[in-house]
This record gives C-alpha cells, structure tokens and sequence, in this order.
C-alpha cells in the first residue's frame, strides 16, 4: 500500500488519474487486513488488495464528483454495491478516479486536472473510464473499476494497455452508481492482467435486489474458466470493424498476427460480416443518450449550464432535441442490428475485432470540438466504431494488449473479444490464453521516462 | 434533412432549455449528422424496423451456455 501511495505522490501530479486519494483509510484497512490474514482469515485473492473506482461509483462519507463541477461537494450515504461486494472479499479502495464528466466522453476541460496517458503524456488516456486505465497501466492500484456505455472501459483499456471488461448489461448491479443510460451503462472490471479482471468481475457479479435490472442468472467460476485450452474454440472476425480504411498499420500488424496467434492455440478464425454494425453508433447515440439526457435536462441543464464542460453540454443537448418517433424508430433499428450480432454466435463462440482503429491520439485531436460535418465524422462517430456494436447488443467483450506501435515512444494497441451475453467465462477464457501466449501484459510504461522527460513540454 | 440554428433554438425553446448562441451550430451539426444517418437507415431497414418490436436489450437468461 505504502508503494502505491508512493508513486501517486510521485507520478499522479502529471498523470491525474486520481480525485480523491484515500491514503490514511487504506494504510489502516491495510494494516487490519494483514493482522486478519496473519490469524488464518484470508478472504481470497482480493484480500488487502488496492483498487480505485471511477468516481462515478458512490461511496459512503467519501466525495463523488463524477467529473463535474456541479458535483464537486457531493458526499453519498451510501457505497454503490460494488463497492460493497469488494469491501467483503477484503479489497482496499485506495481512491476515485478521474473520468470524463459524467461518464460522457469527449470532456474538454477536466476540473480535476488534464488526465495524461502514461505511455506518452501528450496522448490522451481514453473515455471515460479514464483514471480507471490510467492508474493499473502506471502502477498506482492493482486493479480499478470502470464503467461502459459504449467503450468507456474499452477504449481507455486499449489506450493505456491494460485489460477491461464490459459485462452483460445486468451481470453487474448498477445500485448506488449515477448512471442513467438504463439499459446500456455496466459497471466492470480494469486491471493489468486478465486474471485481475477475473477476480475483480468474480467479487461483484450476481443479482442485486437494488439493481431491478440486475440479472438472476447464476455467477460461474470465472478464475476456472482460465484454463488456456482453445482447441474448438470457434471465433470470427468482424470485418468491417476491423479492415476499415486509416486502420493504423501496427493495429493491422497486431490483429494478423493474434489471429496466427489464436489460431497456434487451437481456436479456429474466420473472417465475416455484420453489415449492419456500421449504423451502432448512430443508433445508440439516437437513444441511450437521448435517455440520459433525459434526466440531465431536468437535473442540470436548465440550471447549471456553464457550469458543465463544454463537450459534455452540446453532446448532452443535443440528444435532448432526438424527437420521439425518432427515438422509436432507432430502437427498432437497434433490435435488428443486435439480432444480426445475436444470430453470428450461433455460428461462433466469439467475435474479434481490434478494440480500437488507432493508437490513442494526442490529447488536442482527441477533444470531441464539432465545428464542422468532418469533426462530427471523425471526432464523434468514427472513433466509436469498433466498440460500440458490442455494447448496443448487450454483449460481454474485453480489451487487453496485442501490440505496440513502432513510435518513439511506443503506444500499445488492443485486441477486442466478445460473445453472447453472460458468456463472461468465454471472453475471459480467450483473452487469457492470448495473454499467456503473448506477454504484452508485462510490459509497463516507464514513468520515470515518460513524465519526468515530457513534463515541461504537456500540451 | 439539415438542421440549421434557427432550427436548435427553436427546439431549444420547446423544452425550455436555454443554449448560448455561440453553441447553437455544433448542437446543429451533431443532429444533422445523426437525422440523416437515420433517414439512410429506413431506407435500408425500415420494412424490417416495423415489424419489431422496439425491445431494449436486457437479457433475463443467457443465449448460451458458458
């Protein structure tokens, strides 16, 4: 614990992966975790382990700001059930981490500071799980909790080369967390290795009676599913989520070579297609944010407008102005699109794409600013191509490294795995082998280079 | 179909939610974007869209067995 708090008091000042740190409360649940380990009472895995959630996640005395201004002050009663769950199997919550404001994406001005991406302080880290990739990447907590609507865990897990998780919508309780995509937010898991996330989606996974929507569908044994055998494993990859014209060459390098990779390990691969996965984005765009929203109009739209990031404001008025028959009508465009990614795994037990089409891009290029039809392109939709489809049809996919760029300072790119909901125990069960087989999880980014190097040169 | 800032403010005004003019034009182009890409959808699948149901996809049992 103390080596942690170390490197945040060393690093985190340029990184700002953190809100809030909580240095004196974990040295003392530390500190009660080793004298309870040392009387024969071990939790299991998660015992005396430090994780950081997004502080999009309620906890109980302890400041949730989501990102924002307006919630700066915002202290719950409660722990979100997560939370709970972890503190039970004897985790250690070290802090909250920094996200873009209200778990949106395309924040402009952090109110917690610039977040930074370890690998290369220029880049950006993602969204908006952001703090939450940050932190396992630099080796400020063991693992962290995130959140994804369309790739908020995804993308900062490819971003910073560290492994996420997205669960089934409803595998994972949704209580005590402020989140109004209602049928599409899902709270998951964030950590340097596979088995990390294994053990962390083990602790919180089941029903909730807090969560109306959280799924009755038993829990497996996910740290047993990572048994390395793929032999019958079938996987497609999805072509136009993968082959896309500006796919970056060492994306492109390091989704041939998993393939070979994958293959080596017994599963087969085939290439295929979802046709109509290029419409995901719009679609949810159309409706989950036009839910969320919904609630913000009233909340605070209305009344703390400027107080909102800039990004975050246009974004969020803009799926206010969705009409309904719209909204209708993209909800029904949505069941056909899911069907279609449905119906592919009758044919396959899982489906790959790269996570994302481009290593993470510096942090000007990466402000969602639309002043034109190309940034709406680009900045907007484009960039949430390939994890967006997974999460409009309710599918458990993961992120973990595949590759490097050949950069001065090299930035990791990502493989993406999914399959059909609740097969949790599948995407583990593959990306794990990758992972064994490839060793991209042991490499780290060196901070001493990456921050002290570029301090003075931050955008 | 296009639509331009008169078009904002005045959808602005019917849910009561003020938004600075200098703000109007990105709202504008982030709702074209997304209306037109929706008229490409019903072009494509629209036949379909109307014979589903407009269901969220909150699953109550897995589709497959881990």
């Amino acid at each position: 614990m103390s080596i942690y708090l170390e490197r945040i008091e060393r690093h985190d000042g340029i990184l700002r992966s953190y809100i809030t740190v909580l240095a004196d409360r974990a040295l003392a649940q530390a500190k009660a975790a080793e004298i309870e380990i040392g009387k024969g009472n071990y939790r299991g895995v998660l015992h005396g382990i430090p994780y950081g959630v997004k502080d999009q996640l309620y906890t109980r005395g302890i400041r949730t700001t989501l990102g924002s201004r307006i919630l700066q002050d915002f202290v719950p009663e409660q722990d979100a059930t997560v939370i709970e769950r972890l503190e039970a199997a004897g985790a250690i919550l070290l802090g909250k981490h920094n996200l873009h404001e209200f778990g949106k994406g395309g924040t402009i001005d952090f109110p917690f500071g610039q977040p930074r991406n370890p690998w290369d302080i220029s880049r950006t880290p993602a969204s908006s799980s952001t703090g939450s990739g940050i932190a396992p990447a630099a080796g400020l907590c063991s693992g962290a909790l995130g959140n994804d609507t369309g790739g908020s865990i995804r993308w900062p897990a490819a971003a910073n080369g560290i492994v996420g998780l997205r669960p089934t919508f409803g595998r994972v309780s949704r209580h005590g967390g402020l989140m109004f995509g209602w049928n599409a937010d899902t709270i998951g898991p964030m950590g340097r290795r596979v088995f990390d996330c294994a053990a962390l989606l083990q602790a919180i996974a089941g029903h909730d009676p807090g969560d109306a929507l959280s799924a009755r569908v038993p829990v497996p044994d996910y740290l047993s599913a990572l048994d390395g055998d793929l032999r019958g494993v079938r996987i497609g990859l999805i072509r136009e989520m993968t082959w896309v014209d500006g796919m970056h060459p060492a994306v492109k390098a390091a989704m041939e070579e998993s393939v070979r990779v994958l293959r080596s390990l017994g599963a087969t691969v085939e290439e295929m297609s979802l046709s109509l996965a290029k419409y995901a984005v719009p679609l949810q765009m159309l409706t989950t944010d036009a839910d969320v929203a919904s609630v913000f109009l009233r909340k605070w739209l209305r009344t703390d407008w400027d107080r909102f990031d800039k990004g975050t404001r246009s974004r969020l008025a803009t799926a206010c102005l969705v009409p309904a028959p719209i909204y209708n009508r993209a909800m029904r465009a949505r069941v056909l699109v899911r069907q279609e990614m449905l119906d592919a795994f009758k044919t396959f037990d899982a489906l790959i794409t790269a996570t994302h089409l481009q290593p993470a891009p510096s942090i000007a290029k990466s402000r969602e600013t639309v002043g034109s039809d190309t940034d709406m392109l680009e900045r907007v939709l484009r960039r949430r191509i390939s994890t967006w489809p997974f999460s409009g049809a309710n599918v458990p996919a993961i992120a973990l490294p595949n590759g490097f760029t050949d950069d001065p300072l090299p930035m990791p790119v990502s493989l993406q795995i999914a399959s059909s909901p609740f097969s949790e125990a599948v995407v583990l069960k593959i990306a794990h082998a990758y992972e064994q087989a490839t060793g991209w999880h042991e490499r780290h980014p060196d901070l001493a280079l990456t921050t002290r190097a570029q301090a003075s040169t931050a955008a | 179909m296009k639509i331009d800032v008169a078009d904002v403010r005045a959808m602005t005004k019917a849910i009561d939610l003020a938004i600075p003019e200098d703000e109007l034009l990105p709202v504008a182009i982030r709702l074209s974007a997304l209306l037109e890409i929706m008229h490409t959808i019903e072009r494509e699948l629209g036949d379909r869209m109307d014979a589903v149901d407009p269901v969220p996809p909150v699953f109550a049992e897995p589709a497959r067995q881990p």
